[in-house]
């Protein structure tokens, strides 16, 4: 595949000049006019086509290998592009795109990066008939306008984020492609739940749905996909550090610290000197001396448990087994982070400083469980978590690697849906709807833009064709019956992944967020006006670190010595 | 004709014809390169470097410093452009090929045995008319064109960039920043300082959801997670110190006699840090912004006090955010007396302070500054190379602005300005009786390459039209009544010629005379060479190699 890419990146030597003068380094190459639009079309077409199966329910997984030797298996758009070397610097726009797409809304990957490639191959034939890349690039900048007022306007409708089976039923149309399809109750269940959990909406208008660092998702090797689960807490891959210690405490009361429990050595440089043995006996007896002050500290507020992010030396230890506490040390900060969200209470990191406000008691239950060889810690049935962790079971890495992808998604889904409680139908419907809508509207416009206008309605079609190819019905009778249904009745026809039946969505019941897919049209059209834009490729350029640092060497050259006179 | 003759150094040496029709043919190629890009119809460049990295870009001082020039007089224009960049910061692209068009012009002189220093002389004597015809009659005021005029201004310069289809959207994003930070200093002169816009740049979203926002735009995010995430009336402090446990300075060693005061000391050095924060606390800052760390164990203090702390901010936004909200940016604590206090009056304060996720990222926003407003512009787009575009084709519009405000003039753009010079000088030129006539004549047609350039690139007739945008400009310079097609430029879109001044495509009177400036002293530069020695580097190779050992026999 990678061999490919490199026979499309055809430079041919640029600047040929009368003599062998050389106005540009040597290595420097230069393509320009035509052929630099019709290569970069073709770079995209090419990305696009990687990922074309991998759009609707009847997608295929992806198997690649990196150089390290390592697999991936996937499905989703933004991973499989990710991993792709590419050579054409066109190609590489298009794969910036699939990432963008992942970070704004989290889905979508696929089909951003299959318009974008459509969108630029129908440009193709208006720019071999010398139509003027500005003009195609004001008819699809006025369409996105337009799509995307429809969009709101016509197409979508809103939904009531309270309505548990509502959502449910949108977060599995974005799962109904992914692998997570046999467990669908399962995994939206989770992932609802789970940035339900997370969702802070303070009255004053802030609202916060942060699941990158609050719903953390533990793949734990082994078990079966149905054992996953969410956790009314949070859990993490520790144990206690003394076996003596109790592994099960109900209700807990828990300490959380981020200093360590051992003598600390100070900041500044300090050196010892001793004049006498004594000394040294009582260095080492205030060294003791503080580790029971601290334990001491902590003990006094009768904890059942104490979580830290630094150590745990064997004298504290043993202070804290005497005091039936629990003590569990090294959990990374993003871990405590949550656990303080969960069990409320504060990190606290003088332990002098240790109040009765500072202790979290919405622990309802703290355990340590075994699965396979490793321990891990678990404090569930917390009163209000603001964090959660999701537990997924599975029967291989890999596999458990494709499940949290898919999660993510799925999680992202939620997330848009309650923050734009916009939807539209999917299954290819609103691009259809959106294709019919722009083929009137592009009747009215005056003057050559409406060619490429109507050439972009024409290649939004490219969703649902994508989708009936994948399941492998005649793409060309049931399109047809698909426009035909758009142009007589509402906007909710779209095409069943699985039969490649066309079937109403209302029904149907397959949804997206207004948010992706407006988020989709939005890129998808942008990259194409970029790249239609380009006349001139140069590559062998300087490199924008080397230009910084020839700046730097200017501001600071010393002035030129005069050579020393012998 | 070429005259390679050794001297004594390892070198070549070449003089005379051959060397000058060298130059001018590096010097149209460089021109080449960018023309395609001048004009509202132009297109973009896309660069790649060794290590495969892309940068798309419309901008003539952006292509040309990454392209790696290696002829010499190729090399004076790439300067040239880079000097219109920070002169002007806009009009990069036709200055460079203003400058290539003389160069090939002065040649066709020399051809004709024109001596250098004659045609030299001339196009000093036409710059110095042309700016000076520019200035008398070409220039309105900004202040009869009303508010609009920034406005055009602003979609003018950004018409030829990407973000030229959504223009009316940023000029005004543009014009409203301007309009915000600009003052007036104490001479009375207008100022614009476009540097303390902030332009941040985000993917995501599409171009027309870029956010102009009236406050300071901070990429860093709250220190802890703990910590409130927006604060009403917010009193700032700034810091420029680290709040980590107090640490003693390199090769500082502490002795003590009794162990016992060896806690005492480590305690200390927890306190020192308690206290000063304590004292920055209680004079009533809950924003605290510090160019150093935090670390955790301070980070408790903050998060108890319910105040919000940002650690790692760059020097220079925060300096910016205490000019604009009014706080002194503190280097330490101790006061003159050598006591540590924090005063109330170093605190800045702001309306609102909130952070906001911004794609996968987060952005801190300063709004309402109470000293100073601050204007911050966020640039959404596909994917990174397009918002990077954006960012300079946002920049060169800040310039344009900027100009206009700072120098209260506009010439209307689309070639007219070009066409009128070239009658102007034409005339000029057969009033005078020397030689320089010749060069000035040139000079005169040279100006024409502008307007030729937009049309051609426009698909147009370029023949034809810019023949009738010479009509236009000799009837408005011979005859009194036509006095009014003085503004007549080009409409590319249409193909046709209309009074640019009542379509509002403007541009800053500074700019245009600069690059005719800039263009002309460029080219006289290069003229002025009739001898390029260039003496090959001397071999790195070590005189002690064993290869060369062998070599010479010394083995």
């Amino acid at each position: 595949m990678v061999g490919l890419f490199k026979c499309t990146n055809t430079f041919v030597e640029g600047l040929k000049m009368q003599a062998p003068m050389l106005v540009l380094k040597n290595n420097s190459k230069r393509e320009s006019g035509r052929k630099v639009q019709l290569s970069n079309i073709k770079a995209a077409k090419t990305i696009s086509d990687i990922i074309r199966t991998c759009l609707g329910p009847k997608a295929m997984l992806k198997m690649l290998m990196d150089p390290m030797g390592g697999i991936v298996m996937t499905n989703d758009g933004n991973a499989i592009l990710r991993e792709i070397q590419v050579q054409h610097p066109a190609a590489k726009s298009m794969i910036e795109i699939s990432r963008t797409q992942d970070e704004e809304v989290g889905d979508g990957t696929t089909s951003v990066i299959i318009l974008a490639g459509e969108l630029l191959k129908v440009a193709e034939p208006f720019l071999v008939e010398n139509m003027h890349p500005t003009v195609i690039i004001a008819a699809y900048r006025q369409a996105l306008e337009d799509a995307v007022d429809m969009m709101r306007n016509d197409v979508a409708k809103s939904v009531d984020i309270n309505n548990r089976e509502e959502m449910i039923k949108i977060i599995k149309s974005s799962l109904g492609t992914k692998f997570m399809k046999g467990w669908n109750d399962l995994a939206c269940g989770i992932a609802l739940d789970a940035v339900k959990c997370v969702n802070i909406d303070d009255k004053g208008g802030y609202k916060e749905i942060d699941i990158k660092r609050y719903a953390k998702v533990e793949k734990v090797p082994g078990g079966s996909i149905e054992m996953s689960e969410i956790l009314d807490g949070v859990m993490f891959n520790k144990d206690v550090t003394h076996t003596g210690m109790k592994r099960r405490i109900e209700n807990p009361r828990i300490v959380m610290l981020d200093c360590n429990l051992e003598y600390k050595k100070g900041e500044s440089q300090t050196n010892m000197e001793f004049m006498q043995e004594t000394d040294f006996r009582k260095i080492l007896q205030l060294e003791e001396n503080y580790i029971k002050e601290i334990c001491d500290d902590i003990i006094a507020l009768k904890p059942d448990l104490v979580l830290t992010e630094k150590g745990v030396s064997d004298l504290a230890q043993h202070f804290l087994l005497k005091a039936g506490i629990s003590a569990i040390r090294r959990l990374r900060k993003s871990d405590m982070n949550r656990v303080a969200r969960a069990v409320g209470g504060q990190i606290v990191h003088r332990t002098e400083e240790l109040k009765e406000s500072d202790v979290g008691t919405e622990c309802g239950l703290f355990e340590i469980k075994k699965f396979g060889d490793e321990y891990f810690t678990f404090l569930t049935k917390c009163k209000n978590p603001k964090a959660c962790t999701i537990l997924l079971r599975g029967a291989s890495k890999d596999v458990l690697m494709e499940v949290e992808r898919n999660l993510q998604d799925a999680m992202n889904v939620a997330r848009n849906v309650m923050l734009d409680p916009f939807l539209v139908p999917g299954g290819g419907a609103v691009e259809a709807a959106l294709a019919h809508r722009l083929n009137e509207k592009s009747k009215a416009i005056q003057g050559v833009g409406q060619w490429p206008y109507r050439a972009l309605a024409e290649a939004l079609k490219v969703i649902p064709k994508t989708l009936m190819q994948n399941c492998g019905v005649n793409t060309i009778r049931t399109m047809t019956n698909l426009t035909a249904k758009h142009a007589t009745s509402g906007p909710t026809w779209g095409v069943d992944g699985e039969t490649g039946n066309i079937v109403d969505m209302e029904e149907f019941g397959v949804w997206d967020t207004l948010q992706v897919k407006s988020q989709v049209l939005k890129t998808a059209i942008e990259t194409a006006i970029l790249l239609l834009r380009i006349d001139d490729i140069v590559s062998g350029v300087k490199k924008q670190s080397d230009i910084d640092a020839e700046k730097m060497a200017g501001k600071f050259q010393p002035a030129p010595q005069e050579p020393a006179e012998e | 004709m070429t005259t390679t003759q050794s001297i004594s150094l390892f070198g070549e040496r070449e003089k005379g014809e051959s060397v000058r029709t060298q130059n001018m043919t590096a010097a149209v190629a460089i021109a080449n390169i960018v023309k395609s890009s001048l004009g509202p119809v132009g297109l973009d460049k896309m660069l790649v470097d060794e290590v495969g990295d892309v940068t798309v870009t419309n901008d003539g001082a952006t292509i040309l410093k990454l392209l790696e020039v290696e002829h010499p007089a190729a090399k004076v224009l790439c300067e040239l452009a880079q000097l219109q960049d920070e002169e002007v910061g806009d009009g990069t692209t036709s200055v460079v090929i203003i400058a290539a068009e003389l160069l090939r012009a002065a040649n066709e002189l020399i051809k004709q045995k024109i001596h250098p220093t004659t045609i030299i002389n001339g196009y000093k004597l036409a710059c110095k008319e042309s700016v000076k015809f520019i200035q008398d009659n070409l220039s309105v005021p900004a202040a009869d064109l009303g508010k609009n005029c920034l406005l055009n201004v602003a979609k003018t310069s950004m018409s030829s960039k990407i973000i030229g289809s959504d223009k009316d959207f940023f000029s005004n994003i543009i014009v409203q920043s301007c309009e915000l930070i600009r003052f007036t200093n104490t001479r009375g002169e207008p100022k614009c300082p476009i540097k303390t816009i902030n332009v941040l740049k985000a993917h995501g979203k599409s171009t027309r959801e870029s956010m102009f926002i009236k406050g300071y735009a901070l990429n860093c995010t709250v220190a802890s997670q703990l910590m409130p995430k927006s604060i009403k009336n917010a009193k700032i402090a700034c810091i420029d110190f680290s709040l980590q446990k107090a640490k003693m300075k390199l090769g500082v060693q502490v002795l003590v006699d009794d162990p016992e005061k060896l806690d005492a000391i480590r305690q200390r050095e927890s306190d020192i840090t308690k206290e000063k924060i304590q004292l920055i606390l209680n004079s009533g800052a809950n924003v605290i912004l510090t160019t150093g760390g935090i670390d955790d164990m301070c980070l408790k203090y903050f998060v108890d006090a319910g105040a919000m702390a940002v650690r790692r901010c760059k020097k220079e936004d925060v300096k910016r955010i205490a000019r604009a909200t009014g706080a002194t940016f503190v280097a330490s604590l101790s006061n003159l007396e050598g006591e540590e206090s924090f005063d109330a009056a170093f605190l800045g304060s702001a309306e609102e302070i909130s952070q906001a996720r911004i794609c996968d990222d987060e952005l801190i926003i300063i709004k309402g500054t109470k000293a100073k407003p601050a204007a911050s512009i966020i640039l959404r787009g596909a994917n990174d190379i397009y918002v990077d575009e954006m960012d300079r084709s946002v920049h060169d519009s800040l310039c344009a602005v900027k100009r206009v405000i700072e120098s209260k003039a506009v010439v209307p753009g689309g070639g007219c300005v070009e066409a009128a010079l070239s009658i102007y000088l034409e005339n000029f030129a057969t009033s005078l009786g020397s030689r320089e006539q010749l060069a000035i004549a040139e000079f005169a047609q040279a100006m024409l390459v502008i307007p030729k350039t937009l049309v051609v690139n426009a698909a147009k007739d370029s023949t034809e039209l810019v023949a009738k945008l010479r009509a236009f400009h000799n009837a408005s310079q011979t005859i009194e009544a036509k006095k009014g097609f003085k503004w007549i430029g080009l409409d590319l879109e249409n193909g046709k010629c209309r009074d640019n001044k009542e379509a509002g495509v403007l541009e800053p009177a500074m700019s245009k005379i600069k690059s005719l400036k800039f263009a002309t002293e460029a080219a006289i530069t290069i003229l002025r060479i009739d001898d390029m020695i260039k003496i090959y580097q001397p071999s790195k190779e070590d005189p002690n190699s064993y290869a060369n050992a062998v070599r010479e026999g010394r083995l």
